[in-house]
């Protein structure tokens, strides 16, 4: 990588097209649109083959010159690669002939997907000088930013509400970040993180940064698909916050396809949320192209966006993969985090409960077929969420320390198993 | 005393300085036909300018760049707010999981 582009072209608005130099900045000045990372495919397709890939270290870095970086990635080396897990047993349990797990609750560093756009999004910030990264985040995101600006020596401000649980805010002093917790409702801390954002010269992850950062996203779906023996999913079930994750995977299979890596078959995009903030899927649901907002209340907080940035690109997607979108309550989303932990012995936040319950209700509607096969991207670890299940999955058969009381509590089966 | 009279004066100038913010602003049926941007310029000492629209039977979406002090600033979106109308600045999702 000799200049200071890389592989990429420019940033573009996704409404009106206009071209933006590749710099710390998210909207077009004339619409106001969100401005997206174009690259040069003819030039990207020189260089980067299945063989070459399969060369390198089992990280998202692999597809380096689809990441939106100019030079060699300086934070987060050993991100992403996670485990693609064949689940069969949940797949009879769900009723079909083939399900997959892409499984990012082990994503390194801070146990979620969003190590992904994190690495990105600091990586680029280093690359255009920036000393102080910032993020505002209710969980994952403040972990992330963290502990990867730690780890790459940044100075780190971690914007939260005040009310937030003291266990989600430990996960982010820890790394020694400078916390600030504002008071006020959502709407306000939301606003005053834009006017922070604007107004002082860091690099604010999802906000200045966000053309960058959202494209790390994308390296879910290359390793679905390399993983999957450089084949596309016929389906891929993908929880939707903003939607920007479902945008990106899509666009990570259009990018194979477009490089020739796979070969291109039909896929379909489907969006799960929870039904306590489900403006996306309630709106694929009625056949709208857009989206009203909601106050979300739901136990999946990782989703609760009410307002979603890519609501709209996120319809699109859906309809032009014949996909559909699903959204489930929240017990649902406590039985879908059992089935993955009881069927594969994954545990899954509140997120992945929500992927796991609209797959299944998907596969019985017959939305997706049987006999068809099915990723499933669960985003985040159990370990995060555990308040949300903990007074859900039983207690412990307490007994005192007898063999008889023992005895007792097996099941005729179980005491017929004595060894002779 | 001379030090906080500095301070106060400080204060009200930084309150006067003209600012840009860019905000969508998403109206509910009930208020559609009402010309909220209308009003608010006159209500306001702001500059009002309009990128993008769309309305629809369900839901008004307007890409607004308001201009002007600070202060009027903050109490237009106040005044909005309590009119039904939702504001977001236009980055929208700035607080995530």
């Amino acid at each position: 990588m000799s200049n200071d582009q890389g592989f990429m072209k420019a940033l573009k608005c996704r409404e009106c097209g206009r071209e933006y130099p590749l710099e710390a900045t998210h909207v077009c000045e004339f619409d106001f649109g969100p401005l997206e990372v174009v690259y040069d495919y003819d030039k990207i397709k020189k260089s980067l083959t299945r063989k070459q890939i399969e060369s390198r270290p089992q990280t998202m870095w692999r597809y380096r010159e689809l990441l939106p970086v100019a030079g060699e990635p300086t934070v987060g080396f050993q991100v992403g690669y996670t485990p693609l897990v064949k689940a069969d047993r949940l797949a009879k349990r769900l009723g079909i002939r083939e399900l997959w797990i892409k499984n990012d609750t082990v994503n390194y560093p801070t146990l979620s997907f969003k190590d992904r756009v994190v690495s990105v999004a600091l990586s680029r910030s280093r690359e255009l000088g920036f000393k102080t990264v910032a993020c505002a985040s209710t969980g994952n995101l403040a972990n992330s930013v963290a502990a990867n600006a730690a780890s790459a020596g940044l100075e780190a401000y971690v914007f939260i509400p005040s009310d937030l649980e003291h266990s989600k805010i430990v996960n982010s002093l820890v790394y020694a970040a400078n916390v600030v917790g504002i008071k006020g409702h959502y709407d306000e801390v939301n606003r005053l993180c834009a006017e922070i954002a604007g107004k002082y010269g860091w690099a604010f992850v999802n906000v200045n940064m966000r053309p960058y950062y959202a494209e790390g996203s994308k390296s879910m779906g290359f390793e679905i698909a390399e993983q999957l023996g450089w084949t596309v999913p016929q389906h891929t079930v993908i929880p939707m916050a903003s939607g920007s994750l479902l945008t990106k995977v899509h666009k990570s299979y259009q990018e194979f396809c477009k490089l020739g890596l796979v070969k291109e078959t039909p896929w379909h995009i489907h969006g799960a949320q929870a039904t306590g903030c489900s403006p996306i899927s309630a709106a694929q649901k009625a056949g709208l192209d857009f989206f009203k907002p909601v106050k979300p209340d739901t136990i999946a907080k990782s989703l609760a966006i009410g307002t979603p940035a890519d609501g709209f690109y996120s319809l699109r997607v859906m309809k032009d993969t014949n996909g559909h979108a699903e959204d489930v309550t929240d017990d649902e989303i406590r039985e879908g985090i059992r089935l993955l932990a009881e069927c594969e012995g994954i545990f899954c936040e509140t997120a992945g409960g929500v992927t796991v319950g609209v797959a299944k209700k998907l596969i019985a509607q017959g939305k997706i077929p049987a006999d068809d096969s099915a990723v499933l991207c669960i985003t985040g670890n159990g370990l995060k969420t555990v308040d949300a299940i903990q007074n859900h999955v039983g207690k412990p058969q307490e007994i005192r320390p007898s063999l008889r009381e023992f005895e007792s509590i097996l099941s005729p089966k179980q005491r017929s198993e004595v060894k002779a | 005393m001379p030090a906080k009279k500095k301070s106060a004066k400080k204060t009200s100038a930084a309150k006067n300085t003209s600012e840009h913010r860019r905000l969508w602003l998403m109206y509910p049926p009930r208020l559609i036909q009402t010309p909220i941007i209308w009003e608010l310029g006159g209500k306001f000492e702001l500059i009002t300018n309009v990128r993008q629209a769309s309305v629809n039977d369900e839901i008004g979406i307007v890409c607004l760049e308001l201009s002007g002090k600070r202060e009027d600033i903050k109490s237009a979106i106040k005044w909005l707010e309590k009119k039904g109308v939702s504001v977001e600045p236009v980055e929208i999702n700035v607080l995530e999981s």
